[in-house]
C-alpha cells in the first residue's frame, strides 16, 4: 500500500534529498507533501491524509519537537509514525525525542539507514499518546 | 589543544562533504585563504554550555557542483541560485551538528541557529577577518576538486582543557 509522506525541514535542498533517498528505497510512495517548519507541517496534517512524517528538529517558527508534541496531543494525528532526521548530537535530546515515539536518524544519512528507520516506525503502529 | 581542534574540524568537515555531497577533500595548512571577491559564505551560531559560530567560505564556482551532487541532478539539470545557497547553508548546518558533540561531548545540549548566507565580500570579511574580532578558536582550509573550502570556528570564551574530544595541553 502506498504511503502518503510529509517531509518537514526548513531546507528545500534537504527535503529534496530526503524525498530522492526515500524513492530509491523499495517503499511505495503515494502523495508527497512538504513543509518548511512545524507550523506548516501541522497545517499540512490538517489538510491531507498523511501516513508518515519525516521531520527535522531545528527549524524556525516551530521546531520538530514541538510539532511532535502537538501531533501526539491530537487524536487525529497521535498515531502517525514519525522519523526525525536531524544533526542533533546530544544523546539527552535524542533520547527525549525517541521517548515521544519517533525514530531518529542522523544527518547525513544513507538510503539504507532512512529506509530501515521508515520500516521500523511504520511497522510499530503503536499508540504514542501520553508519551510527551 | 589548537592542533587537536584543527584535526577535529578537518576530519569532520571532510567526512561531511564526502557523505553529504560526495566531495573528496583534504586539509592543507599551507594554502592561502579563499579570495573573498568571488566567494560566498554561510554561518551558523550555536548556544549552550558554550556559544559561538561556524563560518564556511567557498569560491562561487564550488556551489553548483556541491548542490548538484547533494540533489543528485543528472547531466543537463542545473541548480538554481536559491538551491545553491540552500545547499551551502545545509552543509554548514550538518558540519556544525556533527562537530559539536565531538568537541564538547554527546551529553552537552546545544541549540543551533538558522544558517545564514553571506554573499557580499565585505560582509564575509567582517565575519571572519575583522581586526577587532576575536581570533577563531580554530580554522581549516580544505582543498576540493574545483576549489577550496575554509571553515572557521568561533567560540565565546575558552574551551576548557579536558572537554570531551579536546585533550589537555
Amino acid at each position: 500500500m502506498a504511503v502518503n509522506l510529509l517531509i518537514v525541514d526548513d531546507s528545500a535542498v534537504m527535503r529534496a534529498m530526503i524525498l530522492k533517498t526515500i524513492r530509491m528505497s523499495d517503499l511505495s510512495i503515494g502523495e508527497t507533501h512538504e513543509a518548511a517548519n512545524g507550523r506548516e507541517g501541522l497545517d499540512a496534517l490538517d489538510q491531507h491524509w498523511i501516513d508518515l512524517v519525516i521531520l527535522d528538529i531545528n527549524m524556525p517558527v516551530m521546531g520538530g519537537e514541538e510539532m511532535i508534541d502537538h501531533m501526539r496531543q491530537n487524536p487525529e494525528t497521535k498515531d502517525i509514525p514519525v522519523v526525525v532526521v536531524s544533526t542533533e548530537g546530544s544523546e539527552t535530546r535524542i533520547e527525549r525525542i525517541m521517548k515521544k515515539g519517533a525514530e531518529f536518524i542522523h544527518k547525513p544519512f544513507t538510503p539504507e539507514v532512512i529506509s530501515d528507520a521508515v520500516r521500523n516506525v511504520i511497522g510499530k503502529g503503536a499508540d504514542y499518546a501520553g508519551s510527551t | 589543544m589548537p592542533d587537536r581542534l584543527k584535526h577535529i574540524l578537518s576530519r569532520v568537515a571532510e567526512e561531511m562533504l564526502g557523505e553529504l555531497a560526495f566531495i573528496f577533500s583534504f586539509s592543507d595548512e599551507e594554502t592561502e585563504p579563499v579570495p573573498l571577491d568571488d566567494a560566498v559564505a554561510a554561518s551558523i551560531t550555536f548556544t549552550g554550555p558554550f556559544s559561538g559560530s561556524f563560518v564556511i567560505v567557498v569560491p562561487d564556482r564550488v556551489l553548483p557542483g556541491l548542490t548538484e551532487n547533494m540533489l543528485g541532478l543528472d547531466g543537463g539539470e542545473t541548480a538554481t541560485l536559491d538551491q545553491q545557497h540552500d545547499a551551502l547553508k545545509e552543509t554548514i548546518n550538518v558540519i556544525c551538528g556533527n562537530i559539536l558533540p565531538v568537541i564538547f561531548g554527546k551529553q552537552m545540549i546545544f541549540d543551533m541557529g538558522t544558517p545564514k548566507m553571506i554573499t557580499e565580500s565585505a560582509a564575509i570579511q567582517e565575519a571572519v577577518r575583522k581586526e577587532d574580532k576575536p581570533e577563531p578558536a580554530s580554522s581549516v582550509s580544505l582543498i576540493l576538486e574545483n576549489g577550496q573550502c575554509d571553515l572557521f570556528l568561533f567560540v565565546d570564551g575558552e574551551i576548557p582543557a579536558g572537554a570531551d574530544g579536546v585533550e589537555p595541553d
